[in-house]
């Protein structure tokens, strides 16, 4: 981890920077090979058997495809220093088999464990296993089985859809028929956050996504926006305008008592992002005449500014490893940008042909799901911060926007 | 007596909203003065009334706005004094004033200006008069543009509050 993370920043400086980096490395036992941007591992697949039921196929490929969208892997027939074998045979509409995993050179056995699943759920029999893989090998979270929560316009109308990692089983999550905006997920992936007009007014909302029930988190007069749940689970961050001023607020789930943390009368804020220890929050105020980002401790009066280059600095997100990604407007277009609190720098993800807006962390604090605007067409994009090219996520018919990714 | 020191802490805020104003440029706000106290006082939104009926007969011009703005300009003054007007004669009838936003910019933070917005044009109404009671809030962000174009003629006019009256 130590190495990637040290060139990270030479990474993200540009993509022209990538280029250069490319060497082989050995990294304790592990073959690494640099080309076209990060650090890859040679895994090879070919020990991996399936029978000819569609169930197996499927899980074949999406297997592969979720290991070289995890970013750590490039597919190689020889010479790979990870091999990956076993077998995943249908029968009677299930799916069954074994995977090895073992490192070439040392010989040692990274993961062994069992396969099973339904034939109709073989993609998330894949995403299970990619994620097994990569935390085997690299030992860092996968990403495969994590879920994305979005806005579709379609025909006219928004609604909230939730699609895989990798852009497959897109599903529509609402049905309101109203205005939505904002979803955020809440704890694990069974409830999300979101903002709706549904009643009449932009209120705070979560559903239930087993049973599809619907709970009001914030509906006073004026505005209720934008609600994230806390790391612990137990308190909302929000912005209200109910005293007068659009201003942000924590409110407390189980007492339902509301603190307010900002007190701007002339200024507006938004978008608040909880710190991974649940103390602080970074959020959007144009106090100073424009949109920029500010830190403040849930349990303090004052707020640190923490961007001052970008016109408008405006929709961050707080990583579990503490950087912040938000969207920049630069040169008359929004770039993603990232700040590292440790370094206190920032950089800039992407590169100006679009507008490129609306980061989310993906649990592996290596990738970023985000909107990308060309021709007044919104879809939604993953970036990788260690170099990988910009990836699309949607493909059907629509505008999406407003991606949040799942913490698990 | 109370009510009076509300009045003419509304009226300073109109002031205050015309001249642009107290930003202070740096990372805190001024110190908060009590007028402003007791403004916040006033201009809480205490309930959030039934919409009623929608009255059909009357309409007003939508108040414009200047990007990331949500000043009201003197050019605009015309209108919300004729607002003003009808609501102290139609007393029967209330008013959400909604805010809106162009495309451009943060959808998140597009709510907030656009609720800022609306809040501006009842903080003008509040010193013109009306009550405060009678006046709700309602932002739509850029979710509901009036003119669908991508070009500056379209952002200035979907950059504005809305009159929707109830009664």
């Amino acid at each position: 981890m130590r190495l990637e993370f040290n060139n990270r920043r030479q990474c993200v400086a540009g993509v022209v920077a990538l280029g250069l980096c490319v060497a082989v490395r050995v990294h304790g036992a592990d073959v690494e090979i640099v080309k076209q941007g990060s650090i890859k591992t040679a895994l090879s697949l070919k020990g991996m058997r399936v029978d000819a039921q569609a169930g197996s196929k499927t899980f074949l490929q999406v297997l592969e495809a979720d290991l070289k969208r995890s970013g750590w892997f490039e597919m190689s027939a020889g010479g790979a220093s990870v091999a990956v074998s076993g077998s995943c045979r249908g029968s009677d509409g299930r799916l069954s088999g074994q995977c090895n995993v073992a490192n070439t050179i040392t010989g040692k056995t990274l993961l062994s464990q069992p396969l099973r699943a339904t034939a109709t759920e073989a993609r998330q029999l894949a995403h299970r296993t990619a994620d097994a893989i990569v935390k085997a090998v690299k030992g860092v979270p996968g990403i495969a089985s994590t879920q994305i929560v979005m806005v579709g316009a379609r025909v006219g109308r928004q609604d909230l859809y939730l699609c895989d990692a990798d852009g497959g089983r897109l599903r529509r999550a609402t049905h309101d028929g109203a205005v939505c905006l904002s979803p955020t997920w809440g704890q694990g992936v069974s409830d999300i956050l979101y903002t709706s007009f549904h009643n009449g007014y932009p209120d705070a909302y979560r559903i239930n996504l087993g049973g599809g029930r619907r709970t009001r988190l914030a509906a006073y007069p004026g505005l209720n926006s934008g609600a994230v749940l806390s790391p612990d689970g137990r308190r909302i961050a929000v912005t209200l305008s109910k005293d007068g001023n659009p201003d942000l607020y924590v409110k407390d789930l189980k007492s339902g008592v509301l603190s307010r943390i900002t007190r701007t009368p002339y200024a507006a804020e938004a978008s608040p992002s909880w710190s991974p220890d649940g103390r602080q929050l970074v959020f959007v105020s144009d106090r100073s005449g424009r949109p920029q980002l500010y830190v403040q401790a849930v349990h303090g009066k004052t707020a640190k500014r923490l961007t001052y280059e970008g016109r408008e600095n405006a929709a961050p997100d707080w990583a579990s490893d503490g950087r912040i990604a938000y969207s920049s407007r630069r040169g008359g277009v929004y770039e993603i940008c990232l700040y590292d609190p440790v370094s206190r720098r920032h950089s800039q993800l992407t590169d100006g042909s679009a507008d490129w807006e609306d980061p989310s962390w993906a649990p592996d604090s290596r990738h970023i799901v985000c909107t990308r605007t060309a021709g007044y067409r919104s879809h939604l994009y993953i970036l990788d911060v260690l170099g990988d090219p910009p990836l699309r996520l949607t493909t059907s018919e629509g505008d999406w926007y407003s991606p949040d990714w799942s913490s698990q | 007596m109370k009510s009076n020191v509300w009045r003419v802490g509304a009226v300073l805020m109109c002031a205050a909203v015309l001249s642009g104003g107290c930003r202070t440029g740096g990372d805190e706000m001024a110190g908060e003065s009590l007028i402003i106290e007791e403004l916040e006082g006033d201009h809480r939104l205490m309930e959030r009334f039934e919409d009623g009926t929608r009255v059909t007969d009357v309409s007003f011009d939508p108040v414009g706005f200047g990007y990331d703005s949500y000043q009201i300009d003197g050019s605009e003054v015309g209108k919300l004094n004729r607002v003003a007007d009808y609501l102290r004669r139609a007393t029967d009838v209330n008013l959400v004033v909604e805010g809106h936003c162009d495309e451009r910019g943060s959808r998140e933070y597009n709510m907030s200006l656009g609720e800022h917005r609306a809040l501006a044009v009842r903080a003008y109404l509040i010193g013109l008069g009306v009550d405060s009671a009678r006046i709700q809030t309602r932002s739509f962000g850029e979710e509901q543009p009036m003119d669908m174009g991508h070009n500056d003629a379209s952002w200035t006019r979907n950059r504005r509050g809305e009159f929707a009256l109830y009664r």
